[in-house]
Order: structure tokens, then C-alpha cells, then sequence
């Protein structure tokens, strides 16, 4: 079987879940990207990920108990696979001897 | 604490699955509360927006199949309860289905018999820019309609009159000719055309070149058939020699194609009418009108102002003071569907017989919806307690209204598949009776009004128990308190009144059409038409001096009767004359007479009887100036006394010696037409032997051998002279015998609705039959009691039936000249063959339900 595809947005949520091992849940995943991009993003595009690479077995996930922040609604925590862990090693090992590869250029 | 806006939150919860909805919701508000704690407005404004940034597939609810939802639950529910109540009333459901796919059935193969002929002729290019040249004539018994006209016609029309884009003159007296190739001989059927045939009408050329076809002389155009049955390929044939009658030769210029089922006009080769016509001059004279014209208008020209353009058209040509032929236009396509005039007035034609089945087809239609919708509402009151249940379990009426509606959507579904079943099995049969080339194509008109039907019937059968019964109380309808409404009793009687007068129709006029065809077919003729078979006169028996050897010859056969010649192939029209004089003549009368030629022997193998005077006979020697008439032309004539009378006829002097009976060679549709019959050998272009009865196919063959001898290089083609006249009935004769057929299933239908009726209301009135037959009643009196209402039932539907179709076939048979005269027998016929079937489709049912033990239906409570 073909290996899952991981996008680019799939693999920065993903490495902001593994950051934030086991305490990982839409809104705190939403605010470790806005600080890391310093750009603003929608919790949609965050879920749409999260459900996605939770199909393809790269996270799983687990509901918070009940508070009274919220509005009452339990918060879902996310924590990466060692599937996941995987394959962001593999993307990380080639990203790396690609980089490795680069010639010295001078851009005088 | 600040609310997120509550319709945003709504609307998320009405879509969003709800496996992930807590999250979702809960992320969402965490968002906006933050937020809020900055700029409240654009807070609730973010969290619109992410609410609708959600509203994506992968988040909805509907979408995720195979999800146990309440409506998914219900309609699995739903139909495993319809499927257990047919599994135990397996009768009524046949009768359901399999009454209501026949009437399907029935109508598609009608629909695309209908279609079939509505598309005839319809395909060639410009379809609304193609006309016919047709004359009227006006003579003393009224105006005729002449779909021939002058063989110049075409060629001036389209260079004198700016309107005309092309025209072509079509004369087609080549028939039955013999083509050869060095090692083939076979007949076929051609006519000459001029040059811009092709242009006018769009049968693909698929070798040679349009443009080129008659750039050398003495070319033919073949067609695809022909070049396939001369050299069994299309493919480099052009420029072959094809013998006529084994004596000059064409070269082939080109193949065109005619697409059969399309065509109504079918030939094998087409010569050049230009080359043809200067040798010949009557195919180019005013005088005369041997020829079809066609024209192709230009788009912009209007018919009616070129028709009084031309209406004087022959007039002027021909130089005279009073205007006798009009011509005028009519659509090409139009001829076939519309091809009969009375008194030079469009009076229908095919069109009836596509009407008339149209109206069958609707008829087979609604006998059929109607048995479905009576048979579902029968059964609904059944379900009395079921939706008593149901609505006590607290069943709101709209899961009720939607569950009978689909119920009964999905038994006109599957009937509507077994429908297309049974037309795919029986078009080929279908085929061979109708004469055509039907196929099962994926019509979207045939689509989308079958679809329409089946989902009204549906829906209308259904809408009774949906929407009627779901409307109670649930105790009185538990409690069986229910006093049924008598306007439903009413309304379904009538219903199958409606059913029985629409097949009383359908059989009545069957039998009045079966009648007049029978009739047609027996009817003396004035001549007789049995044991004689008719061959062309071709070859080396076209000599003058040969016909006489030829025909002695013929006669030593065995088995031979009597032979002659002739130039009238007595079955439909053949050659109109006029312009010949006698005494007390109306000059202005240009009346045609049909010219029959014949040879000595040819009235007595006809059997024609002369009224006055004598035949043809080789005791005289000045036979060739003798003429005989037949009762009507004497009559127009208005001659007293005309044996010995002379006439002059193209300048030239005959005496009347004889008076034939009327005789009819044209279909009876036609009144007798005045003729002229004369001892003309020279005419004459066919043979007509008499052949003993018993012995036909030796003697035949007797004839083809000394033919084939004889007349080297031809073979025998013969027809039967009565099989000749019959093809005139042919369209009668298919509309007859599929009328017979679709009367059948009518009749089929009704009756299984009224079987099916029978059952349910015997099984209603179970207890009542053990009741009474405790009491003491017999056999024949519950039959009687059951019975009773059905043939009220029918009585009256033959009440109201046999008047509308006493008229209707009046009206029909008012198209022929000669015809049978309504017989009040048949009709009767038809109401007591009508009761018949009620009384024995009832008692199958009732005679049954009499015979039970009242200790079966009495033991439950």
C-alpha cells in the first residue's frame, strides 16, 4: 500500500500536535500556528486537517473532561502516531539531504 | 459572559455530524470568547465566518451514507412491510403489476410506432423547404387532386421563379427492369431524375461525387442495396457497365444510400431525366403530366404567395382561355402522413390511422392506471388497523402520507421496468407486423412521459390511503367503527365503467374493422382477380410481331388457361387520358378516363361482363378502331343507345361496340372511374395468364422453364393479380390486425381489475357469506349476490358504450365508397361477449367464495 500523502498544512499541524504532546486541541494547535506563521488562520482549515490526518492514522484523539469554559463543550486532544511520528521523520530525512545537497552558492 | 450569535450556532448544529459537533462548537466559541474580550462586532463576525468555513462535505451530516438515521430506519421499514403484504396477497399483486406493465407496454410500443411514422420523410435537410408540385383538376364530378404534373414543370419553375432554389422532375416508368453485369441478372425498380435530385434531397451520396454524377453520359446512380446485391460491395464499382434488359448499357456514376425505415420513397437506380426526355415527347409537353416535381424554396420565400403566383401557372403555358389545372405546392414530407384529398381539400390520410392508435394507446393507458388506483384503494381499506396502530404508536400523518405514496411509486416503478421488458421482447415480433424497423432507444421524450405517468399513477393511487385514511382517528379506526364514505364506493364503480366503455369501444370497432376489411376482400371486383399472375412484357416479347407466337406459345403449357397482354395492372390507378370527343360533348369537360390497352383474350381472362354490346373479338378484322366503355363513362358521357356511336380520340376515330360492367381497380376507398378500354397491343407492357386452380406452383414452373427458353436472359418475375390488388389494403390490414391485438389486451386488463375487485370484495364480505349461508342460502344465490353489482356495472358501461361507438364507426366507414352497413348484431355481439367475460373473470372469484364452509369463516372473532 501506498504511504499516506502528508500536505504542507498537514505537516505543520502535525508537528504543532507532537510539540504539544497530549495537550494538543483545536484552539491551542490555532494559536502555536498563528505565533509560528505570524500570519492569521481559520479553525476551520485546522479541523479539516486534524479529521484528515486522523483518517490516515497519523493522530488520534480523545475528549477533555467537562468545564465550565467553553460554554460547557469538552475539548478533543489530539496526540500524534507512531505512524505520524514516521512520517514526519521521513519528511524531515529528505527535506534534510536535499538541503545537504545544495552547492555553496555565493549571491554577491 | 458574551453569546455567540445564535443563529450562526443554529445552523452549525442543523448541518454538522454530529460526532464532531462538540468540538467544533466548542473550538468555535473558545475562539470567539478571546476575541470578544477585544472587538465584540468582530468577534460575532469571525465566528459567521467560521461557521461557514465548516459548511464543507467532510462536516455534514446527510451525506455520511449508511448512517442510522430515523428516515433511512422508516423507509427500510416501509418497504419490508410491502414487500410481506404482497408476499400474502401474491394474486393481487400480480394483478397489479403485471396489469399495469401490459397497459405500459402496450402504449410505449404504440408510442413508437407513432413516432415512427411522424418522423417519415422527415429527414432530409431543409425538411420545411421541400415541396411537391401537385395539380388540381377541375373536372365536372369536382376538383382532383393530380400528384403528377408536366414534365417541364420542374425545369421552368425553378428558372422563371426567382423563389425556387432547386426542382427536380421525377418520372418513374422504369420498372422491373432486368440489370446484368457479365455473370448476374436481377430486377429492380428505377426512375430518371434531373440533375438536381441529390440537392434537393439529402440521401447520402457515399461514392462518387455529387456534384459530378451526370457529367458523362448514359450514368446511373445506384443504391447501396443494389450495388451490394450486383457486386457485393459499395467500393470501387464507379465506372462499371450495367446491361438494361440485356440490351443498351449505363455506367455506375455513384451509390447514395436510402435509409429504409426513414424513406417512404425507395429506388434502386436513378437515370438521367435530361438525357431521357428529348427522344421522348410526351415527357417534356404542357400536355400531358407523366412526372413528379419537386422544389426546394428558398428560406426566405412564402408558400402561400408562390402557390397564387403559379396558380395559373399551366394556363399560360399551355395557352388557354380557361384555367382547368392549378398547381400547386405541398410539403414534401406532408405526403405521407397527409396524403388523401376529397375535392381538392386535404382530407387526411396515415394521420387517421396514427390518430386512431394514439387514442388506443391513451385508452390501454388509463384502463390500466385506472385497475392499479381501484385495486390500491380496494386493498387500503384493509389497512385500516395497520394505520390505526401506527398513528396510536404515535406515527405523525406525514410519515403516513409518505409511506403509502412511496409504496405505491415503487410498484408503478417496478411495473415500469417490466414494462420495458416486455417491449424489448416483443419488438421484434412487433416488427413483422407493423412493417418497420422499430428500436428500444433512449428517447427522452418517451422517457420523461413515461416517468410522468408512472409517477401520477402512483401518486393518485397512492394519494387515497396517504392522505385519506392517514386523516382518522386512530380509536374509531382500531375500534373498526369506520362508516365508509359512499362517494369512494361511487367513484370506484365508476371507474370501472369507464374501463368496460373504453373496451366495449375497442372491441366494436374491431369488429366493424375486421368486417369492412372481409368485405373489401370479397367483393366482386367487376372482374376477377383469383389465378392469374401478371408478368412484365420485357425483352424479346416487347416486338410487335412476336406477341402473338409468344402468347400461343404460352397457352400450349400445361395448366395454362388463357393468357393475353395489357397495359392496366389493375390494381390502382395506371394512365388517365382526356381530350377525346363524342357527341353532345361539354368542350370544357377535360374529365380523365382511365385508358386500359389490352390484347384479344384479356376481358375473358378477367371475366369482365358486357352489359351492352360484345368484346374484343379476332372474327373482325377492324378491331383496332372498336373501343368499349364501362357503365360510368357511358353514363358521364350521357350517351342513349351507344353501340354504334363514334368518338374521336387523339385524332382519330372509334366505334363504341361494346358496354362493360363498372369494375374497380382502385382500392375501395375510390368511387369507379370511367374508362376507356381499347384493342391496343401496342400499349400493352404486361402479361396476364390464367392458371388452373390446384396446380399453380407446377404450372409456374412450367412457364418460368419456357420463359427462361423463350426470352433469354430474363427470368420470370410474376405477382399473384389478387395478392397485386390486396397490397392496396396493406396499411387497412396492419391497422386491422394490430387493433385486434391491443382490443385483446384492453379487454385483458379491464378484466383482470375486475378480478381483482371480485377477490377483495368477496374476501370483504366473507363473514356475510357465512352468515347467510347458515341461514340457509345456496350456492347460486351468494353468486348471485356477488355478481349482481359487477354486471350493473357492465350494463351500464354497454349503455354508454355503444352509442359513442355506433358513431365513431359511422364516421369511419364514411371514408370508403363501398362499405358494409353497421349490422346492430355486432354490436350486440359485443355488449353480451362484454357481460361473458365480466360474468366468467367474477366467478372464478365467487364460486369459490360461495362454496366456502360457514364454520371457516365464522370460527374467528
Amino acid at each position: 500500500m501506498k504511504a499516506p500523502s502528508l500536505g504542507e498544512f498537514e505537516e505543520l499541524v502535525l508537528l504543532i500536535v507532537a510539540s504539544q504532546h497530549d495537550s494538543a486541541y483545536g484552539v491551542s494547535i490555532l494559536e502555536g500556528l498563528e505565533k509560528q506563521l505570524n500570519k492569521k488562520v481559520n479553525i476551520s482549515a485546522i479541523h479539516v486537517a486534524l479529521k484528515r490526518m486522523e483518517e490516515k492514522g497519523f493522530v488520534k484523539s480523545r475528549f477533555g473532561g467537562i468545564t465550565s469554559d467553553r460554554g460547557g463543550r469538552r475539548k478533543k486532544f489530539y496526540v500524534i502516531t507512531a505512524f505520524g511520528k514516521q512520517a514526519l521523520d521521513l519528511q524531515y530525512d529528505v527535506r534534510t539531504e536535499l538541503y545537504k545537497q545544495i552547492p555553496k552558492i555565493s549571491f554577491n | 459572559m458574551a453569546l455567540p450569535p445564535k443563529r450562526a450556532l443554529q445552523f452549525l448544529r442543523w448541518f454538522c455530524r454530529e460526532d464532531y459537533l462538540e468540538e467544533v462548537e466548542g473550538d468555535l466559541i473558545e475562539v470567539f470568547e478571546k476575541q470578544h474580550e477585544q472587538s465584540p462586532s468582530k468577534a460575532r463576525k469571525k465566528f459567521f465566518w467560521g461557521v461557514a468555513r465548516h459548511f464543507r462535505p467532510e462536516f455534514m451530516k446527510a451525506l455520511k451514507i449508511g448512517q442510522n438515521s430515523n428516515s433511512v430506519i422508516m423507509t427500510r421499514h416501509n418497504l419490508l412491510l410491502t414487500y410481506r403484504n404482497y408476499r400474502r396477497n401474491k394474486v393481487i399483486f400480480l394483478i397489479n403489476v403485471l396489469g399495469l406493465s401490459t397497459g405500459l407496454a402496450c402504449s410505449m410500443l404504440i408510442y413508437l410506432w407513432v413516432m415512427d411514422e411522424l418522423k417519415m420523410d422527415k429527414f432530409h435537410a431543409d425538411d420545411d423547404r421541400i415541396f411537391q408540385v401537385l395539380e388540381i383538376f377541375d373536372e365536372p364530378i369536382g376538383l382532383r387532386v393530380n400528384e403528377t404534373t408536366s414534365g417541364q414543370m420542374a425545369l421552368s419553375l425553378v428558372e422563371e421563379m426567382p423563389e425556387v432554389e432547386y426542382a427536380t422532375t421525377v418520372l418513374t416508368p422504369v420498372e422491373n427492369i432486368t440489370l446484368s453485369i457479365p455473370d448476374k441478372n436481377l430486377k429492380a425498380n428505377g426512375q430518371y431524375v434531373s440533375k438536381d435530385y441529390f440537392n434537393i434531397f439529402s440521401y447520402p451520396v457515399i461514392e462518387g461525387h455529387k456534384d459530378n454524377i451526370w457529367s458523362k453520359s448514359r450514368s446511373m446512380m445506384v443504391s447501396e442495396d443494389l450495388a451490394l446485391k450486383l457486386f457485393g460491395t459499395t467500393k470501387d464499382i464507379i465506372g462499371e457497365s450495367v446491361a438494361f434488359n440485356q440490351e443498351e448499357s449505363y455506367h455506375i456514376s455513384g451509390v447514395y444510400e436510402i435509409p429504409s425505415s426513414q424513406s417512404s420513397f425507395q429506388f434502386d437506380f436513378a437515370l438521367s431525366f435530361e438525357e431521357f426526355a428529348p427522344d421522348q415527347e410526351w415527357a417534356l409537353s404542357w400536355g400531358s403530366t407523366p412526372a413528379h416535381a419537386f422544389v426546394k424554396l428558398r428560406s426566405d420565400a412564402d408558400v402561400h404567395a408562390f402557390n397564387e403566383k403559379i396558380a395559373d401557372y399551366v394556363q399560360v403555358k399551355r395557352e388557354k382561355e380557361k384555367r382547368f389545372r392549378t398547381p400547386f405546392l405541398a410539403k414534401y414530407s406532408d405526403r405521407y402522413l397527409y396524403g388523401k384529398y376529397e375535392n381538392g381539400v386535404q382530407s387526411g390520410g396515415r394521420i387517421s390511422y396514427v390518430r386512431l392508435f394514439s387514442v388506443i394507446a391513451i385508452f390501454i393507458l388509463l384502463i390500466a392506471c385506472i385497475n392499479f388506483m381501484n385495486l390500491s384503494t380496494a386493498r387500503a381499506t384493509r389497512k385500516m388497523k395497520e394505520v390505526g396502530i401506527k398513528k396510536a404508536n404515535g406515527a405523525s400523518r406525514w410519515s403516513l402520507i409518505y409511506q403509502y405514496l412511496s409504496e405505491s411509486t415503487i410498484m408503478t416503478m417496478l411495473s415500469l421496468l417490466v414494462a420495458v421488458a416486455i417491449v424489448w421482447i416483443l419488438l421484434p415480433q412487433y416488427n413483422e407486423i407493423t412493417g418497420k424497423h422499430l428500436t428500444l432507444s433512449l428517447d427522452l421524450n418517451l422517457l420523461t412521459s413515461v416517468l410522468i405517468i408512472v409517477l401520477l399513477t402512483g401518486l393518485l393511487s397512492g394519494s387515497y390511503p396517504a392522505l385519506y385514511l392517514s386523516g382518522f382517528n386512530p380509536l374509531t379506526m382500531l375500534k373498526g367503527k369506520l362508516v365508509r364514505a359512499t362517494g369512494e364506493t361511487w367513484a370506484r364503480k365508476g371507474l370501472v365503467i369507464f374501463q368496460f366503455v373504453m373496451s366495449i369501444i375497442l372491441i366494436t370497432a374491431v369488429v366493424v374493422v375486421y368486417q369492412q376489411i372481409e368485405f373489401v376482400q370479397n367483393k366482386r371486383l367487376g372482374f376477377e382477380k383469383e389465378n392469374i399472375i401478371v408478368f412484365n412484357r420485357e425483352g424479346i416479347t416487347e416486338k410487335e410481331d412476336q406477341l402473338e407466337t409468344f402468347l400461343l406459345e404460352l397457352k400450349k403449357l400445361p395448366g395454362v388457361v388463357n393468357a393475353s397482354s395489357t397495359s392496366h395492372k389493375l390494381s390502382g390507378h395506371s394512365w388517365g387520358v382526356y381530350g377525346f370527343n363524342w357527341e353532345g360533348k361539354d368542350l370544357d369537360d377535360n374529365t380523365h378516363f382511365e385508358l386500359v390497352a389490352v390484347y384479344h383474350d384479356m376481358l375473358e381472362i378477367l371475366e369482365m361482363q358486357m352489359v351492352e354490346g360484345r368484346a374484343f373479338s379476332r372474327s373482325f378484322s377492324t378491331e383496332t378502331s372498336k373501343a368499349i366503355f364501362n357503365q360510368t363513362a357511358i353514363q358521364h358521357m350521357g350517351l342513349k343507345d351507344p353501340i354504334g356511336k363514334n368518338i374521336t380520340f387523339w385524332g382519330k376515330e372509334y366505334e363504341i361496340v361494346g358496354v362493360a360492367r363498372d369494375f374497380n381497380f382502385e382500392s375501395l376507398h375510390a368511387e369507379v372511374k370511367p374508362s376507356m378500354i381499347l384493342l391496343k397491343p401496342e400499349y400493352t407492357d404486361q402479361f396476364m395468364v390464367k392458371i388452373k386452380p390446384g396446380k399453380e406452383q407446377e404450372t409456374i414452373n412450367g412457364i418460368a422453364d419456357f420463359y427462361a427458353q423463350y426470352n433469354p436472359g430474363f427470368s420470370l418475375d410474376y405477382r399473384f393479380l389478387d395478392a397485386e390488388y390486396q397490397s392496396q389494403y396493406v396499411a387497412e390490414q396492419r391497422v386491422a390486425s394490430l387493433s385486434q391485438y391491443f382490443a385483446g389486451l384492453a379487454i385483458l386488463i379491464s378484466c383482470l381489475g375486475l378480478f381483482g375487485l371480485a377477490t377483495f370484495t368477496a374476501e370483504r364480505r366473507f363473514k356475510e357469506i357465512g352468515i347467510r349461508k347458515v341461514l340457509g342460502a345456496g350456492t347460486f344465490r351468494i353468486i348471485y349476490l356477488l355478481t349482481s353489482d359487477f354486471t350493473k356495472m357492465v350494463l351500464v358501461a354497454i349503455l354508454i358504450a355503444l352509442p359513442i361507438s355506433y358513431f365513431v364507426l359511422h364516421l369511419w366507414l364514411t371514408g370508403f365508397a363501398f362499405r358494409v352497413d353497421l349490422q346492430w348484431w355486432s354490436f350486440a355481439g359485443t355488449g353480451l361477449l362484454a357481460i361473458c367475460i365480466a360474468w366468467f373473470t367474477v366467478s372464478l372469484q365467487t364460486s369459490r367464495a360461495a362454496q366456502v364452509n360457514p364454520v371457516d369463516c365464522l370460527k374467528n372473532e
